[in-house]
């Protein structure tokens, strides 16, 4: 019970800052944001009866259906980034946007045709154990959570400063009072009810940003009668660079930065620890599979929408006073393009609507990263490293516990600290450590028999190292933040040369690794091959 | 005897998900290097208009890849359904 009391007690201080905040009221989306959270609070007591052990508090006690699942997937993809940054992009430049909705696609058959089924087969809560499965546990797990925590903390960093400024823009919120708020009701949901509640969170809120989405795109074309070449005529006579927004613009400029670009996208979704994190709570691999399919389709459907939502806002705001500042601008800055749209198409009421959905989104999407990070933390580096796979259930959760708080209130410092930065290369850097570290080490681990510890920590710690560095040589970092006049490194996306010394280094080591445990590792691969087929032997579900 | 059918059966499990792997794998890779490669080597091509519209290439076959890769994840889950899922049922009942 006391519980309950806690979390309505984080829901009325926010109430209260919610409504004390601000001249420019938006009374509808604060009516319906607090509907969202009183709900999911519910739900987080619901959830927190049935998160009693480690199993159930990492993976939901694996009950989830694949449907299930993959609302949940498709809603840590449809982060506000990708609906709000994606649009605007589409808003900005046209075609480039479909670059990026199709890069963050295209890793989803490779998952499913790759990863998802082994990695059930062979894990338990987290993509560590797959690689830890015939290799040395210590070396390997300190190398998945460091992969692992740099993917998570920027991800992390990313999301936050994003949840800040736009609930600036939408609440009228001060920049602080917002990121603690998000930072505070995250932290509850995982503390308290796990990955259940961080699952029906999420799910809940991939039906209303879908919805919200497919209303506002319907609304956009109902104008033009759905006639879609009319659609994108009324698009390109009022961009300022008219037929160019149908074309590819400066977002790939050279073949190099082309393939690179390509391969992060590409490898990197099928190393994202909150992703692949989602796996281990469906009962096995046929709903493993499902997840997959229902995930694409939902991910797919949304990223069309984005796309007719950024060029109705090109038809629909770009020219109206109403939703410009006085040098012409979008208000707010353009991100903003699919919440002005929402006003233009539906009013206050979608207005309200859509910027409820989207808060929603930045503490649906923390949850998930905050609970792969505690996993890293309490599973990998305290059980397995720390405690050599000694430690007892009451421990271990109460580890993840504290890990969880622990990591929540870094997310709040990390948000304030970086409020004043441009964050938006930190998901690109995210993608190229996931596509550099730890897709690599998974994938040889489950199909190459010559893995060895050696190889995988060498290799992938090499690539890890390499890929950061070359960020911050790059143009992003050296010149963008740091102000230099040229950039070191020349191109913006590292992952084609990060990757490539990540798999040559794994390749190399491996092979001249003759120690007697190498051997032995090599021996187990067709015990674990044979598991990661045919499941016999997986982690069930547990029965409550 | 038991022992040497489940061995049997499985090769034709691996056998089998190799058959129906590769050429999926094969058609979403080049699939997309193809669309990224058509960006960065000749971008024109994309922006050119189907005739006697204001659409161009490029967001058709945009859109296209999109559906593309829904049907390639559909395809895999109905196929591993139906061919690699009685065989790994027929193991599981052996070992």
């Amino acid at each position: 019970m006391y519980k309950l009391f806690f979390l309505l007690g984080i829901l009325f201080p926010s109430l209260l800052i919610a409504s004390t905040s601000e001249p420019k009221q938006n009374y509808m989306a604060i009516i319906m944001f607090v509907l969202f959270v009183g709900a999911t609070l519910l739900i987080t007591y619901w959830a927190s009866k049935r998160t009693q052990t480690v199993s159930g508090f990492y993976t939901a006690g694996g009950n989830i259906t694949g449907l299930q699942n993959g609302l949940a997937i498709s809603g840590d993809f449809m982060s506000a980034a990708s609906f709000l940054g994606i649009s605007g992009l589409v808003y900005l430049s046209g075609f480039d946007g479909l670059i990026y909705s199709i890069g963050f696609l295209i890793g989803w058959p490779i998952i499913l045709l790759l990863i998802a089924e082994p990695l059930r087969n062979l894990g338990k809560y987290s993509f560590a154990d797959v690689v830890s499965f015939r290799l040395k546990q210590k070396p390997i797990r300190i190398l998945a959570a460091c992969g692992s925590l740099s993917t998570v903390t920027l991800y992390l960093i990313a999301q936050m400063v994003g949840a800040g400024k736009l609930i600036e823009i939408l609440f009228g919120l001060p920049y602080y009072s917002a990121v603690t708020i998000v930072g505070a009701l995250m932290i509850s949901y995982v503390t308290f009810g796990g990955m259940l509640a961080t699952t029906w969170v999420q799910i809940i809120k991939a039906v209303l940003l879908l919805f919200g989405a497919t209303i506002i795109a319907f609304f956009v074309l109902h104008q033009f009668q759905f006639n879609i070449d009319q659609f994108f005529s009324a698009a390109v006579s009022s961009h300022d660079k008219g037929e160019a927004i149908m074309a590819p613009g400066g977002l790939i400029s050279d073949p190099i930065s082309a393939i690179s670009l390509g391969l992060a996208l590409m490898f990197g979704t099928a190393g994202l620890p909150h992703i692949l994190m989602r796996f281990f709570t469906v009962p096995d691999a046929v709903e493993a599979r499902k997840s997959v399919v229902y995930a694409t389709g939902f991910i797919g459907y949304f990223y069309i929408l984005t796309f007719i939502i950024g060029f109705g806002a090109i038809v629909l705001v770009s020219n109206n006073p109403e939703y410009l500042n006085d040098t012409g601008m979008l208000i707010g800055n353009n991100n903003m393009a699919a919440i002005h749209l929402s006003h233009a198409v539906g009013g206050d009421i979608l207005l309200g609507f859509i910027s409820a959905v989207a808060f929603a989104t930045i503490l649906a999407v923390v949850s998930g990263l905050t609970l792969a990070g505690a996993s890293a933390i309490s599973h990998d580096l305290y059980a397995n490293v720390f405690l050599k796979g000694q430690s007892d259930e009451k421990k271990e959760m109460k580890i993840s516990k504290i890990a969880t708080i622990s990591l929540g209130i870094l997310a709040i410092f990390l948000g304030i600290i970086f409020e004043k930065q441009n964050v938006a290369f930190m998901v690109g850097l995210a993608f190229a450590i996931a596509a550099t570290t730890n897709f690599p080490i998974l994938f040889l681990s489950i199909y190459w028999k010559n893995l060895t510890t050696r190889g995988a920590v060498i290799g992938g710690s090499a690539g890890l190292i390499l890929v950061i560095l070359l960020v911050i040589l790059g143009p992003v970092v050296w010149v963008d933040i740091f102000n230099n006049d040229k950039a070191i490194f020349h191109y913006k996306y590292p992952a084609l040369f990060s990757m490539t010394v990540t798999f040559f280094g794994i390749w190399f080591f491996s092979l001249t690794d003759k120690s007697k445990a190498s051997m032995a590792e090599k021996k187990l691969f067709k015990t674990q091959y044979f598991r990661s087929q045919t499941g016999i032997g997986i982690e069930k579900p547990s029965n409550h | 005897m038991q022992a040497k059918d489940y061995t049997k059966t499985y090769e034709q499990l691996i056998r089998t998900r190799l058959k129906i792997l590769f050429p999926l794998i094969f058609i979403t890779v080049s699939s997309y290097f193809s669309f990224i490669g058509v960006i960065a080597f000749n971008p024109k091509f994309f922006g050119a208009l189907i005739v006697g519209t204001k659409i161009s290439i490029g967001i058709l076959l945009g859109f296209f890849l999109i559906l593309l890769i829904f049907l390639i994840t559909f395809t895999y889950v109905y196929l591993a359904n139906k061919k690699i899922e009685p065989l790994i049922k027929q193991i599981q009942k052996n070992v």
